[in-house]
């Protein structure tokens, strides 16, 4: 009788612990809002080629004064002022030294525009006047090699960190463009830390620490900067769970470190961007939902004042949102 | 008597000429395309595909629409592995020719 009884109560316990535990790992998939949302302040553009009109905007960044948006279709970066005043246009469409195919997301770093080339596999360097530096990278699959850049981020050493779309992988280059890692496996996907769906961009904090979109994973990755794996979030297990409740994802396609280290996701197929700790623990969430079969938050920036641009896939704008 | 010969020729070498001006649209129905990070991939990978002039994205009706000239006939099989390269799958495929 007795081994039963015992039985019967580890049983139990057992069972205390499972729902103990599954309501605790509920509460950490559907956490609340700690933040009050953003409220949108100012937004300008719409399709065409006209300065000032869009036709895809995919990137944006910014410097201490200027806002930069890649107008995909239209092969240029465009530079407004904080109020949306165009300025000047960077590049144009091709296939040249200094021409763009498909620009998608942007980094700038100590004084210069680093433009993701997803069309002609190369990470353009521009100085933030327009004037061309440098190209990196070629077509392939072999170290220092691109099948479609979509995101890039540069070190205060001018070290590269580009997210490398059709091989599945992250590459650390140099200044130069020579090889130091990856992290991923060469055109193979995968769900486990440190492999990547898809990667569609990536941003550095202060400490050197790397955060990865992890795209069609539907998660951040995040990386020491000695390259180690730190923690990952998005979803149950943050292992490629879609969905539409707040911190989880539906692609993620942009990814921006705050002033005050905090980290912004565009979520695009949710039409909105999630604010989240540098641990990712969610903050707030703010967007506007689409009018056609198209998605709005597809890229984000934010300023050393706090305000965060976003580029609105749909409406071919760009948005500024301020803190309530 | 020579107006004629000159004549028929001129429409032969007209309706020839029209011909070859000619091609075949391929509408080529796929799920996802509201995501450029691989309509872009799609659109790269058709455009380096020999006789394709034209690749349009219609989101609307979520369909690649594929244009080639005259005498570059694109078969199933093919689109079929390059939308797969661009992490899409082919749902279908429809093609006429082009006026």
């Amino acid at each position: 009788m007795r081994p039963a009884k015992i039985h019967i109560l580890t049983a139990r316990r057992l069972l205390v612990l499972v729902s103990t535990a599954i309501l605790l790992s509920s509460c950490a998939w559907f956490p609340s809002v700690k933040e009050q949302p953003y409220k949108l302040a100012l937004s300008w553009g719409e399709k065409g080629s006209d300065p000032g009109q869009f036709n895809d905007p995919t990137g944006i960044a910014v410097s201490a004064d200027e806002m930069f948006v890649s107008d995909a279709r239209n092969g240029r970066i465009q530079v407004f002022d904080f109020n949306g005043r165009f300025i000047r246009q960077i590049g144009k469409p091709g296939e040249g030294a200094d021409e763009l195919g498909r620009p998608m997301n942007l980094a700038i770093v100590n004084d210069e525009l680093y433009v993701a080339d997803y069309w002609n596999d190369r990470i353009q360097v521009y100085a933030l006047d327009g004037a061309h530096r440098r190209s990196i990278g070629a077509s392939g699959s072999g170290p220092g090699e691109f099948n479609a850049p979509v995101g890039v981020a540069a070190g205060p050493n001018g070290d590269l960190y580009v997210a490398d779309f059709y091989n599945q992988r992250v590459q650390h280059l140099r200044r130069d463009g020579k090889f130091v890692r990856q992290w991923g496996m060469t055109g193979k996907t995968g769900f486990r830390a440190g492999q990547f769906n898809y990667p569609t961009d990536v941003a550095l904090d202060n400490g050197g620490r790397l955060y990865v979109a992890d795209g069609y994973n539907d998660r951040v990755q995040v990386f020491e900067q000695n390259g180690d794996f730190s923690h990952k979030w998005g979803g149950p297990f943050a292992m490629n769970i879609s969905g539409p409740f707040i911190a989880w994802f539906a692609t993620a396609t942009s990814i921006a470190v705050g002033p005050q280290g905090n980290i912004f996701v565009a979520d695009f197929y949710n039409d909105r961007v999630q604010k989240f700790t540098p641990g990712g623990a969610f903050l707030t969430v703010f967007g506007i939902r689409p009018g056609g079969p198209a998605h709005t938050a597809i890229a984000v920036a934010v300023s050393a004042e706090g305000a965060v641009f976003v580029a609105n896939f749909d409406l071919h704008r760009v948005e500024k949102w301020v803190a309530d | 008597m020579k107006a004629i010969p000159l004549l028929l020729t001129s429409a032969v070498l007209l309706w020839s000429g029209m011909t070859v001006a000619a091609g075949t649209q391929y509408d080529l129905r796929v799920d996802g395309l509201a995501c450029p990070f691989c309509a872009y991939g799609i659109e790269k990978k058709l455009k380096k595909t020999r006789g394709v002039t034209s690749v349009e994205i219609d989101l609307e009706r979520g369909v690649v629409v594929v244009k080639a000239g005259e005498g570059a006939k694109l078969n199933e099989a093919r689109l079929k592995q390059l939308v797969k390269d661009a992490g899409f799958t082919l749902r279908s495929m429809t093609e006429k020719p082009l006026p």
